[in-house]
């Protein structure tokens, strides 16, 4: 059966807001939540709103179990400045698994190679990060050889189907796929962003205040601004198209957005569970929300995009179905 | 326009202080979003959420009083923590567009666990 990772911001009344939806609706297929762990140990691809002790853990993975929810812990940092391979880093993070193990956390979530064998010490589940950036069959194997029970797909080959059919060969672990990432395809930020976010988001910041507090994200803007087939490019995968991944043997899906508003992500939990949504396609889109305001691209619209996309070649200069796509389903709101 | 949220910078510090103790608002502002949502926002120093949680009423009730004397009703007011920690940075008095109204302070919940919600027109 088809599963769903829902975020969740972190605080307790949200976790009881999505899990009271989830069985009010019998969205059936929601079956995990992750949030983020604390910022004292190390940072992680978002930013930090929440910063949970290991009582208040254990009280929400309890409750979300109660209920038939998994519990992960995100800990995807990208960049830890080699504080986990000094003896002090080691003697802490062994001891915070350890402590996330006592209070039950069915997975963790993790970037670093490092952190996926320390994890083989523990039970929990091993879930690699999309932060890990598994593109390739062999990289697929390298993590699942380290101990991975589950892998996030790099989003950038959401829409390179023979890749991602080569990954489900290639290894036994589940493969999880993220479905609402609205990042450039691509792009060349992305692992400088998430560097910045991995210490913007830990106790290791930056010695001086940031001249631009989220210079990548900025730019990610203005790009998409001037140039709007980025937006119909990005990985994205509409409610509708999940069964295209089913088909090829992925049954385990992704939804990002855990800084976002409860009830926005209860919409996009709505959304991916009943396979079905009606209006701007922005709309569910995590990263970056702010461009739903500047454009509407009507999901209806989009029926069958998929097929090319399951056979594109990828290469934009002498393709161009994207930009003729943007043409007839972007509009500018007003 | 500019002398009331001048006026209500002063006012917030001023009760502020008389309730909890040394309160700094270095800067206090109006606001328009590009979703149609309009607000009063302070940023603050010295606030924590405890000071929050037990003079919830008063300090919705001051920033009720100046958000209303620089022309914005204020239908969801809170205050916003430092992320993962419990100083609260930001005291915001919005005037909801309909998007807010349902996504941003329609659920049960805080919407994000660093906003302590402090009153919400029904």
């Amino acid at each position: 059966m088809t599963r769903l990772m829902v975020p969740h911001p972190g605080h307790f009344p949200a976790l009881k807001e999505i899990i009271e939806v989830k069985e009010a609706e019998d969205l059936k297929e929601v079956e995990e939540v992750f949030m983020g762990g604390s910022p004292e140990v190390m940072g992680s691809g978002r930013g930090v709103l929440h910063a949970p002790l290991i009582d208040e853990i254990r009280e929400q993975t309890e409750y979300a179990q109660q209920h038939g929810i998994k519990m992960n812990i995100a800990l995807n940092s990208t960049c830890l400045g080699g504080h986990h391979l000094t003896f002090e880093g080691y003697k802490m993070l062994e001891w915070y698994f350890s402590e996330l193990n006592k209070a039950g956390v069915d997975g963790v979530i993790v970037a670093e190679p490092y952190l996926v064998e320390l994890l083989r010490d523990f039970p929990m589940k091993t879930i690699v990060s999309v932060l890990s950036y598994v593109d390739a069959p062999q990289r697929a194997k390298f993590f699942e050889d380290l101990g991975a029970d589950v892998i996030t797909v790099d989003t950038n080959i959401n829409r390179h189907f023979e890749l991602l059919k080569g990954i489900v060969k290639a290894v036994n672990c589940d493969i999880r796929v993220i479905v609402n990432e609205g990042c450039l395809y691509r792009c060349p930020f992305r692992y400088f962003h998430y560097n910045l976010a991995s210490h913007l988001s830990s106790l290791n910041q930056p010695r001086a205040p940031l001249f631009a507090p989220d210079f990548y994200f900025d730019k990610c803007i203005n790009i998409r601004l001037r140039d709007t087939v980025q937006i119909m490019k990005s990985a994205w995968i509409r409610p509708e198209d999940i069964k295209e991944y089913e088909a090829i043997g992925i049954k385990s899906f992704k939804l990002s957005g855990r800084t976002k508003a409860v009830n926005w992500i209860i919409e996009c939990m709505r959304a991916y569970s009943h396979r079905s949504f009606k209006g701007n396609l922005l709309e569910i889109l995590d990263c970056p929300q702010m461009l739903r305001y500047m454009f509407y691209i009507e999901n209806e619209k989009l029926e069958g995009s998929i097929e090319q996309w399951k056979s594109c070649k990828k290469r934009c200069n002498e393709c161009g179905y994207c930009a003729a796509l943007t043409k007839e389903v972007l509009s500018y709101l007003k | 326009m500019k002398k009331e949220i001048s006026e209500g910078r002063i006012k917030l510090e001023e009760e502020l202080r008389t309730l909890i103790g040394n309160i700094f608002v270095p800067e206090a502002k109006v606001f328009g979003m590009v979703c149609g949502c309009v607000g009063f926002a302070a940023d603050l120093r010295g606030l924590q959420s405890d000071d929050v949680a037990v003079f919830r009423e008063k300090i919705a009730a001051i920033l009720e009083g100046v958000s209303k004397s620089v022309g914005v009703e204020p239908e969801f007011v809170y205050a916003r923590k430092l992320p993962g920690s419990e100083e609260v940075v930001t005291l915001t008095a919005r005037e909801l567009c309909e998007r807010c109204r349902r996504e941003f302070a329609g659920s049960k919940a805080a919407p994000r666990p660093d906003i302590v919600v402090l009153k919400k027109k029904k």
